[in-house]
C-alpha cells in the first residue's frame, strides 16, 4: 500500500504551492483552536455555577416580591397570574409561597438568668424550601415545641452587637438549639402559650420560618382577617446569575436580593466572549474547510489526465480517495492534536490562576471538550471524503 | 469470456463499407482461451473494439457481455477489479506516465492488487525483451520502440485472463517483435488466458484460434 501510495505521490502531485498550504494550515488550527476553547470555556462556566465545591447553598433560592414604590405601597400582593407566570419559566425549578402569619406573636425567656421578650411575626414554606437535614419539620397540637428556623444572621447579630452591648455570654448554634422558650400568639380566640425551639439556622429566607401545620393551625384561629393573598415567594433556580432570570423579574416590578443575581452582569460578559470566539470559530473553520476543500479540488483538476490514465489502467476510484485521504488527513489530525494540547495547556494555567483566588475548575480539559474535537475530525474526514469522491467518480 | 450481440459503434454507423464485417452488427462469442486475431484497414474501428471490450467507450448499439453480465452494468469499482484481476491491455498510444521511470510504470500494475509475481519478474522480463538497462530511466527519455516493450512487460506482470493488445508490435522491429510474441505467448499459457489482437497485418505470428475481419 506504502509502495503504491508513493508511486501515485508521484503522479499526482500538489501544484497550489507551500504558502497557500500554510495559510490554510494556520486558518484550519486557529479556527479549531477558537471552536475548542469556546466549548472549554462554557464548561468550565458550567462549573463553577453547578459544582459543589464552587456552589453557595443560598444561591439556589431567591426570595421574591413586589418591588416597594410609592405606586406598590399598600399593594404588594401577587396574585395568580403572576405566580402562574412565574412558575412558567423554564429557568424556575419550583416556586413556593411564603405564607406570613396573619396573628400576633412573641417569644420570651422561660429562665429568669436569661430574660429575654420580644414581639415577633413568622413566616412559613413548603417543606421543599427547607434546607435541614434529619430534623422532624412538623408540628401538631401534641407537639412538645413548636420548631423553629432562624435566618443565621439573627445569631451573627446577637453575638456580635447584641450580647456585647448588653453584656450578655454569646452562645454558639449548639447551645441556642438547646433553650426552650416561650412562644405566644394572640388573636380573635385569645392568646395561647406554646414551646418554642430553635432548631436550625438558615440563609435562604431571611425570616423566621415555622412549620406549615402550625401556619395554618394559628391563621385559622387567630388570625384578624382571613386575607389569603401572598406577597413573596421562594423560587429555587439552577442559575440565579442567569441574565433572562434578572431580565425577568425587571419586567415584573419584581424584586429579589441583588446580591445572589450581581453574577448575572458576569456571566453576560462571559456569554459574550464565548459567543464571540464560538461565532469566529466557525466562520473561520468554515471558510478552512473551503480552502481545504478548494485545495483538493485543484489537486485533482491538475491532475485530471493522470487520474483518468490511472483509472484506465485499473486504479479503483476507492484506492485513489485513500490516496488522496491520507495526502490531506494527518493534517488534520495533527492540527486537531495540537490545538486539543494547547486547550489542555491553557486549562492548566487557568486552574492555576483561578485556584489562587479560590476558584476552582478542573485541571484537565472536559470530555466534551475532546468529543468536540472528535466531531470536528469525523466533519473534516466527511466533507473530505464526499469532495474526493465527488470529483473522482465523475 | 466475451459476448458481442448486435454492437455496432455509433461513428460507424453512417460509415459506407466494402466488405462485411465478421463482428460489427453480428453475435460473436469469444471463449475463454482463444486467441482471437483482428484484422482489418485503418478507420474501420479496431481501437474502439479494443476500448469497448476494455469497458473504456459505451457509444454503441448492441450488447457486450463480459462473463454473462453487460459490461455497462459494471460500476467503477467493478471496472477497475476486472482491469486488476481479468483483463489487462496494451494500449496503441502506449498511455505510459513521463514523470516515472519504466519500473515505475510497470511496478504500478503491479502491485494494484495482490501482487502476481514478485518484483524481480519485472528485470526478467525486462532482460528477455532488451530493455533492462532503461529500466531506472525516465518513461520520457524512452524511444517508442523501448516504450512500448515497457507496455509489453506491464501488461503481463499482473494476473488476467485475458489480454486485448492494440497493434502491440507498431514500433519494433522483427527481431524485437518476435521476443514479444514469444513471452506474451509464454505468460498467456502459464495463466490458460486468451487474447484478442489487433493489427493491420495479416501476420501469422502467434497461433490463433480464428481470425475475424472487421
Amino acid at each position: 500500500m506504502n509502495q503504491l501510495n508513493t508511486i501515485l505521490g508521484k503522479i499526482i502531485r500538489d501544484s497550489s504551492g507551500k504558502t497557500k498550504l500554510i495559510t490554510a494550515i494556520i486558518g484550519l488550527f486557529v479556527a479549531i483552536l477558537l471552536l475548542l476553547i469556546s466549548v472549554q470555556l462554557q464548561v468550565n462556566y458550567n462549573q463553577l455555577l453547578n459544582s459543589k465545591s464552587n456552589r453557595d447553598s443560598i444561591a439556589n433560592f431567591l426570595v421574591i416580591n413586589k418591588e416597594m414604590t410609592d405606586a406598590t405601597l399598600g399593594n404588594t400582593q401577587l396574585g395568580d397570574s403572576i405566580i402562574k407566570r412565574i412558575k412558567a419559566q423554564p429557568f424556575i425549578d419550583a416556586v413556593g409561597l411564603l405564607t406570613p402569619s396573619r396573628y400576633k406573636a412573641s417569644i420570651e425567656s422561660n429562665s429568669e438568668r436569661f430574660p429575654f421578650y420580644t414581639d415577633i411575626s413568622f413566616e412559613s414554606v413548603p417543606a421543599d424550601f427547607i434546607d435541614l437535614n434529619g430534623t422532624n419539620w412538623t408540628w401538631n397540637e401534641q407537639s412538645p415545641y413548636v420548631p423553629i428556623i432562624i435566618p443565621s444572621m439573627f445569631l451573627d447579630f446577637y453575638n456580635f452587637q447584641f450580647s456585647l452591648s448588653q453584656n450578655l455570654p454569646q452562645l454558639t448554634p449548639a447551645v441556642v438549639k438547646m433553650i426552650l422558650f416561650k412562644v405566644t400568639i394572640y388573636g380573635k380566640n385569645g392568646s395561647r402559650s406554646f414551646n418554642g425551639k430553635i432548631v436550625g439556622f438558615s440563609d435562604r429566607i431571611s425570616s423566621m420560618i415555622i412549620p406549615n401545620e402550625f401556619m395554618n393551625w394559628g391563621n385559622n384561629l387567630y388570625a384578624s382577617d382571613s386575607n389569603q393573598s401572598v406577597s413573596r415567594l421562594v423560587i429555587r433556580t439552577k442559575d440565579p446569575g442567569n441574565p433572562i432570570l434578572t431580565q425577568f423579574l425587571h419586567e415584573n416590578q419584581l424584586t429579589t436580593d441583588s446580591d445572589k443575581t450581581r453574577f448575572s452582569k458576569y456571566r453576560k460578559v462571559v456569554d459574550a466572549v464565548v459567543r464571540i470566539a464560538g461565532f469566529t470559530g466557525i466562520v473561520l473553520f468554515l471558510f478552512a474547510l473551503l480552502v481545504f476543500t478548494l485545495f483538493i479540488q485543484i489537486t485533482i483538476a491538475n491532475s485530471k489526465i493522470e487520474i483518468k490514465r490511472l483509472i484506465r489502467l485499473g486504479t479503483s476510484p476507492k484506492q485513489l480517495s485513500r490516496f488522496l485521504m491520507r495526502k490531506f488527513f494527518p493534517i488534520y489530525c495533527w492540527l486537531i492534536f495540537g490545538a486539543l494540547l494547547l486547550v489542555m495547556i491553557l486549562q492548566f494555567l487557568l486552574k492555576t490562576s483561578l485556584t489562587k483566588q479560590s476558584i476552582f475548575i478542573d485541571f484537565f480539559i472536559s470530555p466534551i471538550t475532546a468529543f468536540a474535537a472528535l466531531f470536528l475530525l469525523v466533519l473534516i474526514w466527511w466533507v473530505n471524503h464526499r469532495t474526493i469522491k465527488k470529483h473522482i467518480y465523475q | 469470456m466475451f459476448e458481442l450481440n448486435q454492437v455496432m459503434p455509433f461513428p460507424l454507423k453512417e460509415k459506407k463499407r466494402e466488405k462485411g464485417s465478421e463482428i460489427w452488427n453480428k453475435h460473436v462469442q469469444f471463449k475463454s482461451g482463444e486467441r482471437i486475431k483482428i484484422t482489418a484497414p485503418s478507420g474501420t474501428g479496431k481501437t474502439t473494439l479494443i476500448h469497448q471490450l476494455y469497458g473504456l467507450r459505451n457509444d454503441y448499439d448492441g450488447v457486450i457481455q463480459f462473463n454473462g453480465k453487460d459490461i455497462k452494468q459494471f460500476n467503477a469499482d467493478q471496472v477497475a477489479i476486472q482491469r486488476q484481476l481479468s483483463i489487462s491491455i496494451i494500449f496503441q498510444d502506449l498511455q505510459l506516465f513521463e514523470q516515472l521511470t519504466a519500473r515505475e510504470n510497470i511496478e504500478l500494475k503491479r502491485i494494484l492488487q495482490t501482487p502476481f509475481y514478485e518484483s524481480s519478474k519485472i528485470e526478467e522480463m525486462a532482460q528477455l525483451l532488451g530493455i533492462r538497462g532503461i529500466l531506472d530511466q525516465s518513461a520520457s527519455t524512452c524511444s517508442y520502440g523501448e516504450q512500448q516493450r515497457i507496455c509489453i512487460i506491464r501488461a503481463l506482470i499482473q494476473p488476467f485472463d485475458w489480454l486485448l493488445m492494440d497493434e502491440p508490435f507498431s514500433h519494433l522491429d522483427l527481431e524485437n517483435q518476435h521476443l514479444a510474441i514469444q513471452l506474451i505467448n509464454e505468460e498467456c499459457n502459464k495463466r490458460n488466458a486468451g487474447f484478442v489482437l489487433t493489427d493491420l497485418n495479416d501476420d501469422q505470428s502467434f497461433i490463433y484460434s480464428r481470425t475475424l475481419y472487421l
